[in-house]
C-alpha cells in the first residue's frame, strides 16, 4: 500500500476514534456534571452493569480483534458507527464481490473502506429521518408485521453472503479446495452450539476458529490440496 | 429535574447533534480519501459510484431496522441518548439489551417501570454503563493496534508464497464456519429465510448473467435482503 495513504487513512482512522471516544465518555460526564446526577460510586456502576460489562466487554474486543482483519481500515468507520454484522460487514462483502476484489489487498482495502463510509452516511441520515418523523413513522415501523420482518434481517443478510464467502476466487487466483478449510470447525460449532448454546457469545467462536481455519488451511495448502490458480486482473479496473 | 426532563434537555440535544455532525463529517473525510486512492488505483469512477450506490440501497432496510430500536428505546429513554447511542458504536441489539440490563441491575422492573420512577441518578448511571459496556474494543485494541491488525494482513497478502492468499481466505470462511451452524440451528423460520435468501441470490445472478443486466449487480444485496425480510412474514405464518 501506498505509505502516505497508508499512514493518512490510519492516523484519520485514529483521530477520529479518540474524538469520538471522548464524545462518547465526555456527554454523559457533561450531563452528569450539569445536572448533578453522577453514579454515587463507581461500586454502584459496577453492581448496576456487572452482568453486562462481563459479558459485553469480552466480547466487544473479540470482535474488534476478529473483523478488523476482514475490515481492513475500514475497521476505524464500521466501529465507530457500529452495527457491523447486520450492516457494515455485508457492505464490505458486497463491494469486494461487485468488484472482483479481496481483502488483505490495496484495492479491497480502499473498495471497503468507500462502501462502509457511504454506509455510514446513509444509517445517519436516515435515523435522523427516523428522528423528525417519529411520531407519524411509530405506528408502522412497530406493527407485528414490520417486527417479524426486521427481527429476521441476519439470516436475510446470511443466506445470500455465504455463497460470497464460499466463492473460491481470491483476487488474482482461484483457491481450488479452500472451502475444504471450514468443514472441521463449521462441524465444531455445529456439536458445541447443540451442548452448549453459543448465542451472544459468536465473537469468541469467531477468535478460536479463526485460529483452527488458519491451521487447517495451512496443513491443506502445504499438502496441495488447496491450489492457487492464476487468473486475469480483477474487473472493474483500467489496466 | 428528573429523569424525563434531563433525557429530553435541550443540553443533551445539542450535545448529540454536535457528536453526530461530527460522526458524519468523519465519514465524509473517510469516503473522500478512499475515493481519490479508488482513482489512483485504477478503478474507474463508474465502478467506484456503483460500489457507493449498491452501499446506499444496501443500507436502508437494516437501518430501518436501527430507527425502530430506536423507537422502543426513545418510549423510555427520550429522544437524544438512543439516538446517539444507535448513531455512534452501539449495535440494535446491544443498545436494547444493554439499557434493559441496566435497568434490572437498577431493581426496575421494565424500562418503562425505570422512567416512570423519574429518578434522575438513575440517567446518569445508564448513560455510563451503557457506554462502557461496549467501548473497550475502540479502546484497548482498535486504537492501540488497529494499524498492525490491518497493515499485518497486507503483508502476509503480499509475501511472494500464495500462502498469504489462502491465509487472507481463512478470515471470510471463519465467518461461514460459525454463524451458519448457529443459524441452522436455530428456529424453523430463521433456517426458512437462510435458505430463501440464498435462492435470491442464485436467481438474481442467473437474471443477471441471462439478461446481461450488469446494472443489476448494484441491487443484488439489496433485493436480496428486502425479499428475504418479507418472506420471513409468510416463513413465521406457515411454520409457527
Amino acid at each position: 500500500m501506498d505509505k502516505k495513504y497508508e499512514r493518512g487513512i490510519h492516523l484519520i482512522g485514529r483521530i477520529g476514534l479518540i474524538i469520538g471516544i471522548a464524545f462518547m465518555l465526555g456527554i454523559p460526564a457533561v450531563i452528569s456534571a450539569v445536572y448533578d446526577v453522577w453514579p454515587s460510586s463507581i461500586t454502584q456502576v459496577m453492581t448496576i452493569g456487572g452482568g453486562l460489562l462481563l459479558m459485553f466487554i469480552p466480547t466487544a474486543l473479540a470482535e474488534v480483534i476478529s473483523y478488523t482483519p476482514v475490515l481492513g481500515s475500514s475497521a476505524y468507520i464500521t466501529f465507530l458507527t457500529g452495527n457491523v454484522m447486520n450492516l457494515k460487514l455485508p457492505c464490505v462483502i458486497n463491494s469486494h464481490t461487485l468488484t472482483g476484489t479481496t481483502q488483505g489487498t490495496d484495492e479491497g482495502d480502499t473498495i471497503a473502506a468507500i462502501s462502509v463510509a457511504a454506509s455510514s452516511i446513509t444509517t445517519t441520515l436516515i435515523i435522523i429521518v427516523g428522528v423528525l418523523l417519529m411520531v407519524p413513522l411509530r405506528p408502522i415501523l412497530t406493527s407485528p408485521m414490520v417486527a417479524t420482518a426486521t427481527s429476521y434481517l441476519l439470516p436475510s443478510l446470511f443466506g445470500g453472503m455465504v455463497l460470497s464467502f464460499m466463492n473460491e476466487s481470491c483476487g488474482e487466483y482461484i483457491a481450488k479446495g479452500k472451502n475444504l478449510v471450514m468443514i472441521l470447525p463449521l462441524v465444531l460449532v455445529f456439536v458445541i452450539n447443540l451442548v452448549y448454546p453459543l448465542s451472544g457469545k459468536e465473537g469468541f467462536a469467531v477468535l478460536a476458529c479463526m485460529a483452527l481455519n488458519v491451521l487447517i488451511a495451512w496443513v491443506l495448502y502445504k499438502k496441495n490440496i488447496i491450489k492457487m490458480v492464476p487468473k486475469d486482473a480483477a474487473p472493474g479496473k483500467s489496466e | 429535574m428528573g429523569f424525563k426532563e434531563i433525557a429530553s434537555s435541550p443540553l443533551l440535544y445539542g450535545l448529540v447533534i454536535v457528536g453526530i455532525l461530527m460522526v458524519a463529517a468523519y465519514a465524509a473525510v473517510f469516503l473522500k480519501k478512499a475515493y481519490g486512492r479508488c482513482l489512483a488505483l485504477g478503478f474507474d469512477r463508474k465502478t467506484v459510484n456503483g460500489v457507493i450506490k449498491s452501499s446506499l440501497t444496501f443500507s436502508v432496510v437494516p437501518s430501518i431496522s436501527i430507527v425502530i430500536g430506536f423507537l422502543t428505546l426513545s418510549a423510555a429513554l427520550g429522544v437524544p441518548w438512543p439516538w446517539w447511542r444507535l448513531s455512534v458504536l452501539g449495535a440494535v441489539g446491544y443498545e436494547l439489551m444493554a439499557a434493559d440490563m441496566a435497568t434490572k441491575g437498577m431493581g426496575y422492573e421494565s424500562l418503562a417501570a425505570m422512567a416512570q420512577a423519574n429518578d434522575p441518578k438513575v440517567f446518569g448511571a445508564v448513560m455510563f454503563v451503557m457506554t462502557i459496556g461496549i467501548i473497550g474494543g475502540l479502546l484497548f485494541v482498535l486504537v492501540p493496534f488497529g494499524k498492525k491488525l490491518t497493515t499485518g494482513m497486507m503483508k502476509a497478502r503480499k509475501s511472494t508464497s500464495t500462502w498469504g492468499v489462502v491465509f487472507s481466505s481463512c478470515f471470510m470462511l471463519t465467518m461461514v464456519a460459525v454463524f451458519l451452524p448457529l443459524m441452522v440451528t436455530g428456529d424453523p423460520v430463521q433456517v426458512a429465510v437462510l435458505a430463501t435468501s440464498a435462492v435470491v441470490t442464485v436467481l438474481l445472478g442467473l437474471l443477471i448473467k441471462v439478461t446481461k443486466w450488469a446494472w443489476l449487480n448494484d441491487f443484488v444485496l439489496a433485493i436480496t435482503l428486502i425479499v428475504s425480510m418479507v418472506s420471513a412474514v409468510g416463513w413465521n405464518a406457515l411454520l409457527h
